[in-house]
């Protein structure tokens, strides 16, 4: 039963924070999956924070406040809804890949089948290793849900400077969400962490392919979601228990909530749809509480944020469409401030420093070593080349796919596509500059962790591959109501 | 209702390049469907568990939280064995060091040998778990 509680207030409690600031109404099926999935991270990031609040505040009774919460919530909600405008919005998806019914039956059945064996694949890979699938799992993330969980007053010293190995620096979304759903059944359960790991990977696919049939419609969604489902190293880590999974899902939140403000954005003519560019900063916010590189990400994004705002305050080129104004801007950092400010405080007070600053002499010595930036891009190239471990490599079958099927047509609504694209490109970089003067043996960190860094980005990468694939001019003259592609709806 | 651009059909090259990409993505299917581990033969590997239960009786013996020093066997094995080791005894922290007031031993597969002489041997509660006073408290 109270297992059954916890799980009904985290989702309700995601539900309602989605509903409060994505104010209009659903179109369609694939728009209310698109929220549910999104319900679904934001949910478990709310209870984690939340747990965290409460340990921090030494708050024993977790459900009396938990209910609190999800009450403060709910007034949002209803508030936000009392100033809902009445009028729904009209959705103009991007042109889609019209296909035969041949082919699109063919895809819709590729997807169903490579849905299902990923299905059975993590499912089994999560019996075989309950406590995930390496050593990440038992060494740092379950490993702090169990000091949040057991340590009492004393959970502070899960974070000590006598267990470096344990990453005590690492935010703690997943343990502190781990540590809540232990908190109500009143044990440590490895099926909690075992679990959360598993939702997190099917909400990442479910949420790429609900995006993209929100945004374009079935046949590219069907494409990505083939495409991630059958990535033999996403459905690995699947069943890990790792951060990175989790992570992937906010980086694909925030690009995808990013292209739906802009879409609206352009449909909405009484006014811009802000709450989908904060829950844009918010996904963007939980992927810093996620893991360090989530930091990374989220600076990322507000530079990307800043330089769109600075570029588009002279008058925008014909067909151009501002992404965000300074106004837009200043509501975005408000919503990323507290967020911001906990992770900060979090840094501060409780986690020790990271190791990778700590020798200043030797960081600047590896800056200025050639060969270790030519030993990384040699480990980019490998790794962008064979990533996924597929059997035909996905990055080559990509490009001969988008040299198949060209782009064309005006630039015109491409704003949200820049500052994604550069967003992650920044993070990348970001990436490649922390193995310039890692502490570690460079050659041992590329190796146990490149695959997992680009497996952060992957779906995001998948995202807006397939939503810009074969793109053409018609995109800005032909627009039919009653369209026979209506039939193609989700 | 959705109102829906109307893009041209996909070129000939285009369905051809989408159904050669989707019978690759397939392929990678079954390689997931081949990697995956039998249903017949699902065996949890459950060490973090089987870890828990071999310091669950020592548990007993120590402080709900603090710091403890730790002593295990060299090798291969000697790093896992060691987070598995604090990992089971969590909230209390395990350094890997025995300048201690309580020190845990960790012999898995083998007796220990050359122990420092600061630790007098205060329990053996099998399973190669073994709890120590440590003679030069940090």
């Amino acid at each position: 039963m109270n297992i059954v509680l916890a799980l009904g207030l985290c989702l309700i409690s995601g539900c309602l924070a989605i509903s409060s600031a994505w104010t209009h109404e659903a179109a369609d099926r694939s728009e209310r999956l698109m929220k549910l999935f999104l319900s679904v991270g934001f949910g478990l990031s709310i209870v984690s924070i939340s747990f965290f609040v409460e340990r921090l505040l030494g708050i024993v009774h977790i459900r009396a406040t938990d209910l609190c919460l999800t009450t403060l919530l709910l007034g949002i909600y209803f508030w936000a809804r009392s100033r809902r405008k009445s009028a729904h919005s009209i959705v103009s998806r991007l042109p889609d890949l019209r296909l035969p019914p041949w082919l699109q039956n063919f895809l819709m059945a590729s997807f169903a089948i490579s849905l299902l064996a990923a299905i059975y694949a993590t499912v089994l890979r999560a019996l075989v290793h309950p406590h995930g699938y390496g050593w990440d799992a038992f060494s740092i993330w379950n490993l702090h849900a169990r000091f949040l969980f057991l340590g009492g007053m004393h959970w502070r010293e899960g974070f000590s400077t006598l267990i470096p190995w344990s990453h005590p620096d690492y935010p703690l979304l997943a343990p502190a969400a781990i540590a809540h759903f232990w908190s109500y059944i009143g044990q440590g359960d490895p099926i909690v962490p075992s679990i959360i790991s598993l939702v997190f990977t099917f909400a990442t696919l479910g949420l790429l392919v609900s995006a993209l049939a929100t945004l374009r419609g079935v046949a590219s969604a069907a494409l990505a979601g083939i495409a991630l489902a059958s990535t033999p190293f996403f459905i690995e880590q699947g069943a890990s228990q790792y951060a990175d999974i989790p992570l992937s899902f906010f980086f694909l939140a925030t690009v995808a909530l990013l292209h739906l403000y802009q879409q609206r954005s352009a449909e909405i003519a009484d006014g811009r749809p802000l709450g989908l560019l904060v829950l844009a900063g918010v996904a963007a916010s939980f992927a810093a509480w996620t893991k360090n590189e989530g930091m990374l990400f989220l600076v990322a994004f507000v530079v990307c944020s800043i330089l769109s705002a600075l570029r588009w305050r002279r008058p925008p080129a014909s067909g151009q469409l501002p992404l965000t104004s300074m106004r837009e801007l200043a509501v975005l950092l408000l919503a990323i401030a507290p967020f911001l400010l906990l992770i900060a405080w979090f840094k501060h007070s409780i986690a020790p420093p990271g190791d990778l600053f700590a020798n200043p002499e030797t960081m600047i010595q590896k800056i200025l070593s050639p060969p270790r930036y030519w030993a990384i891009l040699r480990w980019y190239a490998k790794q962008f080349l064979r990533f996924g471990t597929w059997v035909v490599p996905a990055t080559a079958l990509l490009i001969v796919l988008r040299f198949l099927i060209p782009s064309s047509g005006t630039r015109r609504r491409e704003t949200a596509r820049w500052s994604s694209v550069m967003t992650l490109a920044l993070t990348l970089c970001g990436y490649f500059a922390i193995y310039v003067i890692t502490p570690n043996d460079l050659f041992w960190h590329l190796r146990f962790s490149l695959n997992r860094l680009f497996l952060q980005v992957w779906p995001s990468a998948l995202f807006l591959f397939f939503l810009f694939l074969g793109r053409r001019a018609s995109l800005e003259s032909q627009t039919e109501p009653n369209s026979p592609r209506n039939e193609a709806n989700c | 209702m959705p109102i829906l651009p109307l893009s041209e059909s996909a070129s000939p090259r285009a369905k051809a390049a989408i159904l050669l990409f989707t019978l690759c993505c397939l392929l990678s299917t079954i390689r997931i469907l081949r990697q995956a581990p039998s249903p017949a033969r699902v065996s949890p590997d459950n060490i973090s568990e089987q870890s828990d239960q071999r310091f669950a009786a020592v548990k007993t013996r120590l402080p709900a939280t603090g710091v403890i020093g730790y002593i295990g066997e060299s090798g291969n094995s000697s790093v896992p064995d060691y987070y598995l080791t604090q990992y089971a005894l969590a909230p209390l922290v395990v350094d890997r060091s025995t300048k201690h007031a309580i020190v845990i031993g960790n012999f898995p597969y083998s007796p220990p040998s050359d122990l420092p002489p600061n630790l007098r041997l205060l329990q053996d509660f099998g399973n190669g778990v073994l709890l120590f006073a440590g003679g030069d408290a940090r």
